[in-house]
């Protein structure tokens, strides 16, 4: 439960047993390092409140205040009771071995009993928590047993064991369902162990029957069960939120209600910040938003001046938000209100909006609301029908129409509120019938194909028992873009400077079809490839002009332009079908056909430059962001080719003629691009060549930037220079 | 299959006509037109109570299920008569023929500038006796408005020709002459032929109520049927609206070769009834329209080999208020926005190289690449992966998270794709059950689980499509998602108390429809815009359709209101009143259960509590107290709770 915090001492057994292992398998030391590691790390990407101490036994040192004489000897509190921060991470990493020594499990219960009583006196726990990472293997001395359960009921301190074996009888590895397969037999079991260990066992189970006598052994995990349940980061658990309202109907029945958000998308609590990349201080970078007309000297404008306006056909209106909060629309504000009711069948999931579903109850402590909102949904679940109300959060929010269903469990009542569209939030396309298309209709044997297919991919069966067992429940998965986002992070700040490590393999088994399924289908599946033949139609490349990567309606400032760009492109693809070979730099795609020419060599590099580079004076001519783009590829593509070539020179002679350029033809927007795509002279670095040095480099493309704030040149309308700028080259 | 009135083509039908309205429209006041239909329904709450069991559900005409795959702008061009027997005022005071026109052009070009501004409108009237066109080469055609998108200066140039002074400004500009319709429908395909855009729809509707307009010239009628026929094989469908005509409007003399025919021999009666487009016309609709576009096309895959071309589409997105564009306060002229990131210290300009991404965890700053955090989300390439099946009782309904979207298969990608898609689609649903499939939308997505449900096409009478064949992809919640809450336990109702709901829920039934509520805030927002574009005094009123029509709720409901109140809260019970609970909350416990409410004086309890000595009072004293004051919700019983030695901070259940 959020708001509640815990006090957990994690116990772990670093003797020298613990580094035994079977060739080929990871010895246990490793796993229960494991364990820790992704225990902590979840504490740390929680961001619990939780106080977390690491007690170590078998260590060859000792450290800990019972120790006395030859008492409680080999037993370190390696930290203690606070919450943990990264450093613990980077501290298990690199400093957790395993050492050569033996001490009594026991004893170090004991300890760490010691360690929470003490270091938890005077703070608020909601719970006290010991997790044992141990094989069992040093000899255990059952003295004092009995006083020591009475203490640990006494203080509510709750037991967790994590063997690298399951306890015989009663295993409970069956709980994972999942993933079972995937870690076939586990690491020494139930029969190999050592007498202490059976020893050992017997201690542990006697006291965690004793603890609680239903569901102890429950709390006894395998190293590999907890590995594969603790990669799992913490779900993300958010205190609900109460919402109290009423729910009305008419003007004098209104019940007492309160919803909380049951099922909502969670998102991550962080987002990411800039920072500079040399420094990786986020003060270091600053954004701004400037505004400017659009016109050729994009006069800047400042933000005072500014106004909104909307787009009303062909005309803008200026609308200022003064007047728009005047003239909107106002409410009561928070409510809850039925419309009327309806038939459940007429309100269907596919049909609910928004992105959450909101769980309604009767007012807290107040039963009279209780019995009148159970009345309510006990008609609606009796008569099948749904209560279409009136929503609004508070006056701030905008209503909503939605749909409060009965939801009738064992243990409780409410109604589950959902979200239904507006005519507005409609579109109601027809797609071509399915039935009545002779060449789209299955035959037979494909539709019986198809019916194996199910029958071997159903994932909800019945066991011997008649209970149905679900194979995979998607909600019982943890997100995992959070899982992997975690794990990233960890291993970036664990590991700095190496690169991100590949999915978890239990997240991606988690994502696949389980084994079972994956087995059954096989044959039904290559039944189904017989009967369905599919055949990927073979088109012709579409070509990717800047226009389709970088979205058509991006801008479309001139309608008319538009259409001719588009015809131009159909002509070309025309042309291209005829492709044959590329004997110059066309217009459709100038950046591939300055490639295609170079690799030839069919023609001579200062050539295909030129060509290339009049294609771009050619597109900025049409001052269209499209055609910007376009420019952008093929500046890059020369850069690219020119890099790869070692001839610096045309490319860079061309760029810095360019810049020169810009002012005068008004061109700032497409230099923008060119410096937010680092489109730079090429420097001495990459190219020996080069006259152009690295900070020169740097500098080119910054220093422009300056010189427009500073004073922005006045419009010259002469965009007649483009030849003289070709001329140059 | 074109049917009607097809304002809004290209395959989407922005609007379902709602059901069983009053048709003679057209001749009604517009204040009483304008309204949605659907609005007219939820006002006539008997009708919508009754409407529920009646199994007649009428699907508008306007629908068409021809290439739904089409692009580019739609056009429209007004063809209206302007001779004199257009200006003819009805009887009684009723608008003329041209008034009434005026109307329905008023309410195209503004719905039009809303739903789809960008589409093409032109206004040509024709029998003039002024000219006024391209190159002037047509007599008796005047342009008023070229092919064009609309805008409001075009709103108010029409509000000018309505009503009385609209004739009069009618007579001064354009006159009444001779007619040509060939050499009308000859201007209008110019003016097709003038626009450089492409278009996916051209549509010409003539406005007339002449069946003969050129009064047995056999020369011009061949010569208009000669145009029209030329018209149509370039793409334009020619419509109809004739209008009222003492004597009735014979289709047959001359118009039936002049429209577009129609595709179904059942549309021929719809053809000759123009009320019902006109009043389709006239309906005024402000809300954007949609272009069918699919919004990924991917691969489902049922294993490694067998992969399923698909689109996937969104059938309801949120609207919201369409964007502000930022205007320069002195001109009105909208204005560009640069972002720049720079270095704070050197103020020098940062490149995308120059700069990462960080998060603080556990106070310590992890680093990472911009790549890197777009990679971290990379998963596996974007696709359907089908893990197995589940009956559709294993999705409940609150595995919900966001609007779900549908699929249909993409046979032009995948040849095959619509025969298995089919079987698929047919054995889902025939089986009732969905299949499960992991779905990553887009690139560098990560991946959530979707149920496929299977959604069989529904055609109505006339064939139309209802409901569309396909999958309705609902997105299921991760263990993230579903967040635990404390189920408050209450007491069940008892039968009696339950029945008597029973009757105020079968009082208040109606037959619900997705598409008869419209957003209020959406609506009063472009009212405002027309108003302030249109120069008006105030903006048309908005009817809100989600507010309980609370009155007609209370008539319906009569005494079952009282009867149910009796029924469930004892007499000194207000819901109404603020709970006597709001200063801190009492732990649910035994809430369920009678006990008497509590008000002893409040100073006086609130006395012991600060002196710590609640715990004196014995219980029984305290419930004594309670059954004297009884109005407050304390839960007494949580006073057994109190540890001998008075309060400490946790005690739970103390109200103050």
């Amino acid at each position: 439960m959020a708001g509640s915090k815990s006090a957990l001492v994690l116990c772990m057994d670093v003797g020298f047993s613990m580094s035994n292992s079977a060739p080929g398998e990871e010895p246990p030391f490793e796993l229960a390092k494991k364990i820790v590691q992704k225990f902590v790390q979840r504490q740390v990407f929680a961001e619990t409140k939780d106080e977390v101490a690491l007690v170590l036994f078998g260590t060859d040192s000792t450290q800990n205040p019972l120790h006395q004489d030859d008492q409680y000897q080999h037993i370190t509190i390696y930290r203690h009771l606070m919450v943990a921060g990264f450093e613990l991470l980077e501290e298990i990493e690199t400093q957790l071995r395993p050492e050569s020594q033996q001490a009594d499990w026991l004893d170090a219960l004991v300890v760490c009993m010691d360690l929470l009583k003490t270091e938890t006196d005077g703070k608020k726990f909601d719970r006290l928590n010991i997790v044992f990472l141990t094989d069992l293997n040093s000899p255990a001395s059952a003295d004092n047993l009995d006083a020591m359960i009475e203490n640990l009921k006494k203080d509510g301190i709750t037991l967790q064991f994590f063997l690298p074996f399951p306890v015989a009888d009663n295993d409970k590895e069956g709980g994972g369902g999942r993933g079972e397969h995937q870690y076939p037999g586990h690491p020494g079991t139930g029969k190999g162990l050592s007498k202490e260990q059976k020893n050992s066992r017997d201690i542990m189970k006697h006291i965690m029957l004793n603890l609680d006598e239903d569901e102890g052994l429950e709390e006894i995990y395998t190293f590999r069960n907890a590995i594969e349940q603790l990669s799992m980061f913490k779900r993300i658990e958010r205190r609900p939120m109460a919402w109290p309202c009423q729910l009305t109907i008419g003007s004098s029945l209104s019940i007492r209600i309160v919803g909380y958000k049951a099922v909502t998308e969670e998102k991550l609590k962080k987002i990411w910040f800039t920072v500079d990349a040399q420094t990786n201080q986020k003060d270091d970078v600053k954004r701004e938003t400037v505004y400017c007309l659009d016109d050729d000297n994009e006069t800047e404008v400042q933000k005072d001046d500014i106004i909104q306006g909307f787009r009303y056909g062909s005309d803008i209106v200026p609308f200022s938000k003064v007047d728009q909060e005047q003239m909107k629309y106002k409410h009561d504000g928070k409510c809850f209100a039925v419309l009327g009711f309806a038939k459940q069948s007429t309100v269907r999931h596919h049909q609910f909006m928004g992105n959450q579903v909101l769980k309604i109850f009767a007012g807290r402590d107040d039963e009279h609301a209780g019995v009148a909102l159970s009345a309510v949904i006990r008609a609606l679940d009796e008569l099948n029908m749904v209560a279409i109300v009136r929503y609004a959060y508070d006056r701030r929010c905008n209503p909503q129409i939605g749909a409060a269903f009965p939801c009738i469990k064992e243990d409780y009542q409410c109604l589950m509120y959902f979200q239904m569209p507006f005519t507005e939030d409609l579109r109601q396309f027809t797609f071509p019938s399915l039935e009545n298309n002779k060449k789209f209709t299955p035959s037979d044997t494909q539709l019986s194909a198809m019916d194996s297919l199910i029958d071997s991919m159903m994932l909800v069966e019945e066991d011997e028992n008649g209970e149905k067992r679900d194979l995979l429940k998607p909600h019982h998965i943890p997100n995992p873009a959070f899982q992997r986002h975690f794990q990233c992070l960890h291993h970036r700040g664990v590991n700095p400077g190496t690169p991100l490590p590949p999915i978890e393999p239990w997240l991606k088994a988690a994502l696949e079809l389980p084994e079972v399924i994956r087995e059954r289908c096989q044959v039904p599946l290559e039944e189904m490839k017989k009967n369905f033949p599919l055949t990927e139609v073979e088109k012709k490349k579409k070509l990717k002009t800047s226009a389709q990567i970088f979205g058509k309606d991006a801008d479309e400032p001139d309608a008319k332009k538009v259409k001719g760009d588009e015809e131009e492109e159909e002509e070309y693809n025309l042309a291209d079908i005829a492709e044959g070979s590329v004997t110059s730099v066309g217009s459709v795609d100038p950046a591939r056909d300055f490639c295609t020419l170079i690799k030839k060599k069919s023609l001579p590099f200062g050539e295909v430059c030129q060509q290339l580079t009049h294609r771009i004076e050619q597109f900025l001519g049409n001052k269209n962001t499209q055609y910007y783009m376009k420019s952008i590829t093929c500046i890059q593509a020369f850069r690219e080719q020119s890099v790869k070539l070692g001839k610096a020179d045309l490319y860079n002679s061309y760029l810095q003629s360019l810049k020169r350029s810009i002012p005068n033809r008004g061109l700032q927007v497409f230099w923008d691009l060119l410096v937010q795509d680092a489109l730079t002279l090429i420097s001495k670095d990459e190219v020996e060549g080069s006259t152009v040095s690295k900070s020169e480099a740097n500098q080119f493309l910054v220093a422009e930037e300056k010189k427009e704030e500073t004073a922005a040149p006045p419009a010259a309308e002469d965009p007649g220079d483009v030849d003289d700028l070709l001329d140059m080259m | 299959m074109q049917r009607g009135v097809t304002l809004f083509t290209s395959g989407d039908k922005p609007f379902r006509k709602p059901p069983a309205i009053e048709t003679k429209l057209v001749r009604t006041c517009e204040a009483a037109t304008e309204k949605r239909s659907t609005a007219a329904l939820m006002a006539e709450w008997n009708t919508y109570y009754h409407n529920e069991d009646e199994e007649e559900e009428q699907e508008e005409g306007e629908q068409s299920t021809g290439d739904y795959k089409l692009t580019g702008r739609d056009s429209l061009v007004f063809l209206i008569d302007a001779s004199k027997e257009m200006f003819i005022k009805g009887e009684d005071g009723e608008p003329s023929n041209f008034d009434m026109t005026m109307q329905v052009v008023r309410s195209v070009y503004t719905s039009k500038i809303i739903s789809s501004h960008r589409d093409l409108v032109a206004l040509v009237f024709y029998g003039t006796e002024q000219s006024k066109n391209p190159r002037n080469s047509f007599k008796h055609v005047y342009v008023y408005h070229d092919l064009d998108e609309p805008g409001a200066k075009r709103v108010q140039d029409v509000d000018a020709l309505r009503e009385e002074k609209g004739a009069k400004l009618a007579a001064e500009t354009m006159g009444s002459g001779e007619t040509s319709l060939g050499d009308a429908l000859w201007c209008c395909s110019n003016l097709y032929s003038d626009i450089k855009l492409r278009l996916s729809h051209k549509r010409l509707m003539i406005f007339t109520c002449r069946d003969e307009p050129h009064g047995g010239d056999s020369t011009k009628d061949r010569q208009a049927r000669t145009k029209a026929s030329d018209l149509k094989e370039t793409g334009v469908v020619i419509d109809l609206m004739h209008l009222m005509k003492p004597g009735g409007f014979d289709v047959s003399i001359f118009f039936r070769d002049i429209v577009s025919p129609p595709e179904d021999e059942s549309e021929l009666a719809l053809q000759l009834e123009p009320c019902q487009k006109m009043e389709d016309l006239k309906k005024r609709v402000r809300a954007k329209e949609q272009k069918k576009r699919a919004i990924a096309r991917l691969k489902l895959c049922l294993g490694e080999d067998i992969k399923v071309a698909v689109g996937i589409y969104a059938n309801a997105v949120t609207a919201r208020k369409p964007g502000a564009i930022k205007l320069y306060r002195e001109t009105n002229e909208p204005v560009r926005s640069k972002t720049r990131t720079f270095h704070t210290q050197t103020g020098s300009l940062l490149l995308p190289s120059d700069i990462k991404k960080a998060q603080i965890y556990g106070k310590k700053k992890i680093v990472m690449e911009r790549d890197e955090v777009d990679a971290i989300k990379k998963f596996d390439d974007p696709g359907l992966i089908l893990i197995g099946f589940k009956p559709m009782e294993s999705l409940k309904l609150h595995h919900y998270v966001r609007p779900s979207l549908f699929l249909y298969p993409e046979e032009d990608q995948v040849k095959g794709s619509a025969c298995l898609f089919s079987a698929l689609l047919t054995k889902c649903s025939e089986r009732n059950v969905f299949a499960l499939c992991r779905c990553i939308s887009r690139r560098n997505v990560p991946p959530r689980f979707v149920a496929l449900v299977p959604q069989e096409e529904v055609v109505d009478e006339g064939k139309v499509q209802n409901i569309p064949p396909g999958f309705n992809v609902i997105f299921l919640p991760y263990a993230d998602d579903i967040r635990t809450l404390d189920t408050p336990q209450f007491p069940s109702a008892s039968q009696t108390q339950v029945d008597k709901m029973k009757e105020i829920v079968s009082k208040l039934r109606f037959k619900y429809r997705s598409d008869a509520f419209e957003n209020p805030v959406i609506q009063q927002h472009y009212r405002n815009l027309e108003a302030l574009a249109l120069d008006m005094m105030a903006p048309e009123d908005t009817d809100d359709l989600i507010m309980p029509k609370v009155d007609q709720i209370d008539d319906r409901l009569g005494p079952l209101v009282q009867d149910f109140k009796d029924l469930v809260y004892p007499s000194y019970y207000n819901p109404d009143s603020k709970p006597a609970a709001k200063r801190k909350p009492a732990n649910i416990g035994g809430a369920a259960e009678k006990k008497p409410k509590l008000e002893v004086s409040e100073d006086e309890l609130k006395a012991h509590v600060q002196n710590g000595t609640l715990g004196k009072l014995t219980v029984p004293v305290l419930k004594e107290a309670c059954k004297l004051f009884g109005v407050r919700t304390t839960g007494l019983d949580k006073v057994h709770g109190i540890p001998g030695g008075g309060l400490s901070d946790n005690t739970p259940g103390l109200l103050f």
